[in-house]
């Protein structure tokens, strides 16, 4: 490749990626500012000091609140993980009379809005008594048409040959799922994965309504208690809690990203 | 999508055996569909065509009041407009600068990694800590932007507070936030296609764009589709942003379906209106996304 | 997908047993609610140490919640008898969505902060105990709170709720913006024409000169100031509204007010946003606004020039009457022991002290229901340090008590509200403003009018 044509990528890498991640930067800048400065405009912190980092924690019992976040985004990710992988081997490698109409009804299940369904099911988790519980946060996302549709395009690509030799070898159809499907789609997986932690980390609505107290909340709701209405909101503490709750997060894109990328790629063919 | 099966010969008794092993594996995600899917939906469905009480209880039948009274509705009628207008916004731009990042991160270039990352951050952002950050950039007085405007002595924008920007102005935020969602797809795509298709061409003397538009793009198509259904479905559900940012102002110009279903229903407790909104939406996304398949399907290049 | 021509005989059964499902669960759900009511199950809580445990559901969050929890921390540890948890639910809207579903059961908190505009709606729900009750039986000195506080929460003769987190509007002005356009800083405008006179010789290129809220508590306001009634039945109070009559004179007055400055510029529009207007002003670009009560101290503390406090402009051709209470409320459910009730009665009572509500007023900016926390020493020093406080105390004070000021009681007022922040900001696009309001006015009726029906 001749020289100028990579200068011209790389300024074009460098000044994308500046726009990409200057929301980002901006957060962090104003996490370290006073107010006088924050309302001033400036782009650039005086000193960089941890006040805002301080209050934040001193604030809201922010610790618990990432212990709660892991749990049930962890939750989640485990929970969707079996559920949709059992329905997509299903859908993949047992042949049965109306598979097709029962896969269009999962897919369908994408097109309605959670927020519309979501007073129906604060009744439901409020009659199983599930109010402040770990599954009452979690149970509802376990079963996902998104990751059943990834999953069921990867489980397509294993070769049918390994499916009859393993029917020869007498292996049961569990053993074939948990022996073989399993382990040849671990990309797939940890696709999966990622995405349903990173969704389940992200929510905001729900773990407020299902929630009435500090025990099992989420660091979502953390965001929402920094600001407030009526009275002035400071800018910083609120920037301070929304880069602690991001960080979590980035980390896991940065040292999964390869990984990720390479499952989603395979859910998106075919 | 297209699942062709062979069908052997096999007797009743196996195949009845297949739909309860089947069943059985398919029983989790049924019922927690049946519970938190279906039956909400259905419960959405039998109050749109009821007025609700205080408690949300139905009370009083009304057939198809409901309905006929948001087709009536100048407020609903500016809701879809806005709505659609917010997705063809968002969807095609968003995924436009997903694909021209991922061509560029596709390069083979040291330190690639680095930039592939830096592209795919925001995929780590969530809704609520992204709307903050933006609520700030866009701020009439103090925002980052206003300030960049200022610089170059362009006109000062109220980019929330004036109808005429406010949707440009949220759908910016959110081609922002699903982009790196979009890159990493398209990026996972673009390796997956083979390098002997390019080298091939190179031979023959092919430009750049010339590669790009018979080799690149139709072999992505399969990628693309896939991206622009998942975009258009979450594009219409759009939620967090609006609650944040705008709160269906200024002038309801960016009051989506989806927010004014959580105002009618959160705020002013109209389960049956809101219900009958929901059903509407839902219908709508059932159209888009048949036709899409209708249209798309035709378009896509399979391997 | 293409080829699913056969449904089969399976997916019927299933779609059957989706609706069979549905359909129990709904039918079980009303049931099961009933039994819920019937039962009466009044399980206490106790600590270890035998306090009786009560939750009290707030909606206060930044420097709001931090006070609070440090005044909940306080009771706890003065007496040894009661422990309060207070619990944040989310914005007003989301706890009073959450209370609706689990109000007049076992799962009900002992209190509930409600915002004003839920009044009506609380005290229909059935499932509170009116303070008053308790305020008979204890024998409370009522007379000591704040007169004009309590007339909002006031219905029949019946006080329903503790008033707590208390604001009113105010006018905050750019005293050296006024200096500089040779006003006096020291005598605001007072009148709409005043205030439209001074807006004009206000704005230059980088600022303008009045603007409010787009939000519909400072329309109330200004309706109210003027004597206006919201709707009719007296307001809501003699009965249930059926009709709003905020489009009347009165609203039109506000409308046009706003209307004659905005057509000449000079009328600074910075949308929904708390915080959004106030930065306009503290970076210049806007010289005067109206304010909640419970921002001033924050504004001032903030603003690198010297900031005026008034009371909020009323038309030309009345008197003034003065301001509606805004804020919240506190509620005491029903169906929950009486130990907790008492908890929650002794909690009530602990925070209408003079010192709890002169520490509350400082560090929040809310008023203080308790008009001798204005005499602690704290009060007075800090009003010495920031005299504009006393403004929006005297403005308050001086209300006169009347149907006007006393605020309308409409159980749809959110919903009401939603339609004047769409009249107010179609206003500023450019529609009539009778139009503009005779559209907000339908709105809201057709919302009176579903909530009667399925009352």
């Amino acid at each position: 490749m001749r020289v100028w044509k990579k200068l011209i990528l790389y300024f074009l890498l460098i000044v994308t990626s500046i726009i990409m991640f200057f929301p980002i930067i901006y957060a962090f800048m104003i996490s370290f500012m006073t107010g006088g400065e924050i309302l001033s405009g400036k782009l650039l912190p005086s000193t960089f000091s941890l006040d805002n980092y301080v209050k934040v924690f001193d604030r809201l019992p922010l610790f618990n609140y990432l212990i709660n976040s892991f749990v049930v985004s962890l939750g989640v990710m485990l929970g969707q993980l079996v559920v949709c992988s059992l329905a997509a081997y299903a859908f993949v490698f047992i042949s049965f009379k109306g598979r097709d109409f029962i896969f269009f009804l999962f897919i369908s299940t994408m097109m309605i809005p959670w927020e519309a369904t979501m007073i129906p099911n604060f009744f439901t988790i409020q009659k199983l008594d599930w109010i402040n519980t770990y599954q009452g946060m979690t149970l509802p996302f376990f079963a996902l048409a998104f990751g059943t549709f990834l999953l069921r395009q990867h489980f397509k690509t294993i070769p049918k040959e390994l499916h009859e030799a393993s029917q020869i070898a007498g292996l049961s159809k569990f053993g074939f799922f948990f022996r073989v499907v399993l382990p040849v789609s671990k990309t797939s997986l940890v696709t999966l994965g990622a995405y349903g932690f990173l969704t389940t980390w992200n929510m905001y609505l729900w773990p407020l309504l299902v929630t009435t107290n500090n025990s099992v909340r989420t660091v979502q709701i953390g965001l929402k208690q920094l600001q407030s209405q009526e009275v002035a909101t400071e800018w910083g503490v609120v920037m301070a809690g929304v880069i602690v709750v991001i960080i979590p997060t980035l980390l896991l894109l940065f040292l999964g990203q390869k990984q990720l990328q390479k499952g989603l790629t395979q859910g998106a063919l075919k | 999508m297209t699942t062709v099966t062979k069908r052997r010969k096999i007797s009743y008794w196996q195949r009845s055996s297949n739909v309860r092993t089947a069943l059985l594996y398919l029983l989790p995600s049924i019922i927690l569909f049946t519970v938190f899917v279906f039956y909400p939906m259905f419960r959405t469905i039998y109050l749109s065509f009821f007025l609700t009480d205080q408690a949300g209880e139905a009370a009083i039948f009304v057939g198809l009041e409901n309905y006929t009274y948001l087709l009536e509705s100048d407020a609903f009628l500016n809701s879809i407009k806005a709505t659609f207008l917010f997705v063809l916004y968002t969807v095609p731009t968003g995924i436009i600068i997903a694909l021209i990042l991922a061509l560029l991160a596709n390069e083979k270039l040291r330190g690639i990694g680095f930039f592939r990352t830096i592209y795919a951050s925001t995929m780590g952002v969530s809704v609520a800590a992204s709307s903050v950050v933006w609520l700030f950039l866009f701020h009439p007085s103090v925002g980052m932007f206003n300030k960049f405007l200022n610089i170059f002595n362009l006109p000062q924008i109220e980019w929330l507070l004036d109808p005429t920007w406010a949707l440009f102005s949220v759908s910016l935020s959110t081609i922002w936030l699903n982009t790196g969602f979009s890159f990493l797809i398209i990026l996972g795509g673009l390796q997956n296609i083979d390098e002997y298709l390019y080298e091939s061409a190179r031979i023959d003397g092919a430009s750049y764009w010339y590669r790009l538009k018979r080799i690149t793009i139709p072999m992505l198509s399969p990628t693309l589709f896939f991206i622009i259904t998942i975009s258009l479905i979450n594009a219409f559900q759009t939620f967090g942003q609006i609650d944040i940012l705008t709160k269906g102002g200024p002038s309801q110009s960016t009051n989506l379906i989806v927010y004014s279903i959580y105002r009618e229903a959160f705020i002013n407790y109209q389960f049956g209106t809101a219900s009958a909104q929901a059903v509407f939406l839902f219908i709508c996304i059932l159209i888009v996304t048949i036709l899409q398949f209708k249209l798309g399907e035709k378009k896509v290049h399979y391997q | 997908m293409r080829k699913s021509s056969k449904f089969g005989f399976l997916a019927l059964l299933l779609l059957s047993l989706f609706a069979l499902v549905a359909c129990t669960n709904s039918d079980s759900s009303s049931s099961e609610k009933d039994g819920n009511e019937g039962e009466t199950e009044k399980e206490v809580v106790t600590t270890e140490e035998g306090k009786t445990v009560i939750s009290f559901w707030h909606a206060m969050s930044g420097a709001g919640q931090t006070s609070l929890d440090a005044i909940v921390a306080d009771f706890n540890a003065s007496q040894d008898k009661y422990e309060v948890q207070a619990e944040f639910q989310g914005s007003y809207e989301e706890s009073l969505t959450k209370l609706r579903s689990v109000g007049g059961t076992k799962d009900a908190p002992a209190i509930t902060q409600v915002f004003e505009v839920g009044t009506k709606y609380m005290i229909d729900s059935g499932f509170i105990e009116p303070i008053q009750n308790f305020i008979d039986k204890d024998k409370y000195d009522l007379s000591q709170l704040e007169e004009n506080i309590l007339n909002y929460y006031t219905v029949d003769d019946q006080l329903y709720s503790m008033p707590f987190n208390s604001s009113t509007p105010v006018m905050l002005y750019n005293k050296d913006a006024f200096k500089a356009a040779g006003l006096d800083p020291e005598k605001a405008p007072e009148t709409f024409s005043e205030v439209i006179d001074a807006a004009a010789k206000l704005k230059t290129d980088d600022m303008k000169g009045f603007s409010m809220l787009t939000y519909g508590w400072f329309f109330e306001e200004l309706v109210a100031t003027q004597g206006g009634l919201y709707v009719n039945e007296e307001n809501g109070r003699a009965g249930d509204a059926t009709e709003a009559t905020f489009n009347g004179p009165e609203g039109l007055n506000a409308f046009n007010f706003l209307d004659t400055m905005n057509k000449a510029g000079t009328f600074g529009n910075f949308g929904t946003n708390w915080d959004d207007i106030r930065a306009a002003f503290q970076s210049g670009k806007v010289a005067m606004y109206m304010d909640s009560s419970a921002g001033v101290k924050g504004i001032i503390d903030n603003a690198p020039f010297e900031v005026g406090a008034a009371y909020i402009p009323y038309a030309d051709e009345v008197k003034r009457n003065g301001v509606v209470i805004g804020g919240a409320s506190l509620w005491m459910s029903k169906g929950i022991a009486e130990a907790e009730q008492e908890a929650a009665w002794e909690f009530m009572k602990y925070l209408t002290t003079p010192e709890i509500q002169a520490r509350w007023h400082l560090e929040t900016g809310y008023f203080a229901i308790n008009p001798s926390a204005y005499e602690e020493q704290n009060v007075k020093d800090a009003w010495e340090v920031t005299p504009q406080l006393k403004v929006t105390v005297d403005q308050l004070q001086s209300t006169e008590p009347s149907i006007a000021t006393q605020g309308a009681l409409i159980s749809v007022f959110p919903e009401s509200r939603q339609q004047i922040v769409t009249a107010l900001e179609n206003l500023y696009q450019g529609m009539d403003a009778q139009e503009a309001l005779d559209a907000a006015a339908e709105g809201t009726n057709r919302a009176i009018e579903i909530a009667n029906k399925t009352k």
